[in-house]
This record gives structure tokens, C-alpha cells and sequence, in this order.
């Protein structure tokens, strides 16, 4: 880290992601907001992705939960798909995103936010073998 | 790491944080935090003679980068039932938005601050809700205010 960058503190950084996901971004393919509204730490959030279109996730649209504990953004969020999807990176027991398959959250960095990750998953759902994996059907959920 | 971020924090910011700590004002605490010397936990004493009296409410406050010439960042930690304050402890208050002016200070805005408790103001709300309760029946939202003051805010 350089010495001179100035550190958003955690709660202050929430609240800016929070206003961006209230007043909605880029093209309404991913977007989120947060579970408890009175929820002083901003811990529960819920995102949503919406499949890309010639892939089999095409118009379906994805409930993911993403928490942000007391070390956001030192450290990524726990991420879980709500809504099954069969993806590598996904656990098809509990939905969980892995980070050792995922990337962005094994190489966190403190500057990628909420948007980035949703993003990311959006972009894997594209990608060789996930565009094309059989998928369970549309609206089903992981039960945990 | 504090040596660090200290040797790169602006004058203005170490002058404040200085006088801060050396003489408080009345009724208020603010004190940087060791790992990021842009963020100050803050306690707030509920004035006198206000619905909030008897409390102790505490508050973070923030530097942006573009400090003095952007306003601090500050938000309630402690619940507090006001109409200019919603339910994550945002505050709306002109100097810390379209008000603010590079000539106020740190200590300026939790005066503000203090004062906004003393003198709610229900005509520019942020908390819809409480700012109506204020309007219809005031009595009956300031014993509200004085029930939360006792329940969140009592100096634990």
C-alpha cells in the first residue's frame, strides 16, 4: 500500500456503495442493496445478476448474498449464491462462491467493491465451459 | 504505519487534530483513530434542556482525501430518534453538503452538530416518519426522543 493513499474507512466506504447502489449504475445487468435498512454496520447485502444473453443463463436472473463483516473491504465478502446455477465456481451444495476458483476474491483488493464482484460473475457466466454448463431450473434455490 | 500516515497527513488536519485534543470543546470528544488518523471516533453529550439530554451518543467522522475543500465525512453510531438524522445515522445538515466552506473546521461541524440536537428541525427532514411525528404532535415525538436518548444513548 502506498503511504500517501488516504484509507476510506469501512463504514464510510459502505455507506458511498450503498448511495451508488440506491441511485443504480452502468446498464442494470447487476445491481444490489442492502438487507436491513437499520442495520447500523451494514453487514447484509443482496445482489442481483441477470444471465447474459447466448449463454444458457440468458434472461434469468440471479439472487446472490454478499456479507460484509467487521474486516470489508481489508478483506472480501462471504459470497453465496441464493438462486441455484451450476458454475465452477460455485459449491452445488451450498452455493457458496469459492474464492480459490474465483479469482477476484482469492486476489482481493481493498479498492474492489460490491459492483466489481457481481460484475465478475456476470463476466464468468460467460466464459467457456460456464456458458454452456446444463443448468437446474429457473428459480430454484440452494437450501441452506 | 501510523509514523507513515502521519508524516503524510496535511498541516491543517495535524493543527486540528491538536487543538482538538488539547482543548475540547464543551460537551464533545474527538480523537483520531491510531491506524487512520483521517477518522475520528467522536462522543457527542446531549445538550441541555434538549430531548436528548443525558445522553451520550457517539458519532465517526471521516477526512476525505479532498479535505478541506470537500466537508468531513460524519454519521450516529448511537440510534437516535431525529428528524434531520435517519436510521443509519446520516445527518443532513447545509454545511455538510452544499454549505460547507474550506473556512469551517472539524470542531465547527460537531458544533453544528450539537446544535441540530438542541433545535430539530422537522421542515428539512431526512427521517420522513419522525419529522411527521414532530410536525402533528411534538410533545409526544420529544418523549419519544427522550425514550430512545434512555435506551441507546445511556454512557455505556
Amino acid at each position: 500500500m502506498s503511504n500517501s493513499a488516504v484509507v476510506v474507512p469501512r463504514n464510510f466506504r459502505l455507506l458511498e456503495e450503498l448511495e451508488r447502489g440506491e441511485k443504480g449504475f452502468g446498464d442494470g445487468n447487476v445491481s444490489y442493496g442492502m438487507d436491513d435498512g437499520e442495520d447500523v454496520f451494514m453487514r447484509s447485502w443482496t445482489g442481483t445478476v441477470i444471465g447474459p444473453s447466448n449463454t444458457v443463463h440468458d434472461g434469468r436472473i440471479y439472487t446472490v448474498k454478499l456479507y460484509c463483516d467487521k474486516d470489508y473491504p481489508d478483506k472480501p465478502p462471504a459470497v453465496r449464491f441464493e438462486s441455484r446455477i451450476n458454475m465452477a465456481c460455485v459449491n452445488q451444495e451450498s452455493g457458496v462462491v469459492e474464492p480459490r476458483s474465483f479469482p477476484m476474491l482469492a486476489n482481493w483488493r481493498r479498492d474492489f467493491t460490491m459492483e466489481n464482484i457481481l460484475t465478475e460473475l456476470r463476466r464468468e457466466m460467460q466464459t467457456g465451459q460456464n456458458r454452456k454448463l446444463p443448468q437446474p431450473p429457473e428459480g430454484s434455490t440452494f437450501t441452506c | 504505519m501510523a509514523a507513515s500516515c502521519n508524516s503524510n497527513l496535511p498541516r491543517r488536519i495535524i493543527k486540528e487534530t491538536q487543538r482538538l485534543l488539547s482543548e475540547p470543546a464543551p460537551g464533545i470528544s474527538a480523537s483520531p483513530s491510531e491506524e487512520n488518523l483521517r477518522y475520528f471516533n467522536v462522543m457527542i453529550l446531549g445538550p441541555n434542556q434538549s430531548p436528548y439530554e443525558g445522553g451520550l451518543f457517539k458519532l465517526e467522522l471521516f477526512l476525505p482525501e479532498d479535505y478541506p475543500m470537500a466537508p468531513p465525512k460524519v454519521r450516529f453510531l448511537t440510534k437516535i430518534y431525529h428528524p434531520n438524522i435517519d436510521k443509519l445515522g446520516r445527518i443532513c445538515l447545509d454545511i455538510l453538503k452544499d454549505k460547507w466552506s474550506p473556512a469551517l473546521q472539524i470542531r465547527t461541524v460537531l458544533l453544528s452538530i450539537q446544535a441540530l440536537l438542541s433545535a430539530p428541525n422537522p421542515d428539512d427532514p431526512l427521517a420522513e416518519n419522525i419529522a411527521k411525528h414532530w410536525k402533528t404532535n411534538e410533545t409526544e415525538a420529544v418523549a419519544t426522543a427522550r425514550e430512545w436518548t434512555r435506551m441507546y444513548a445511556s454512557g455505556v
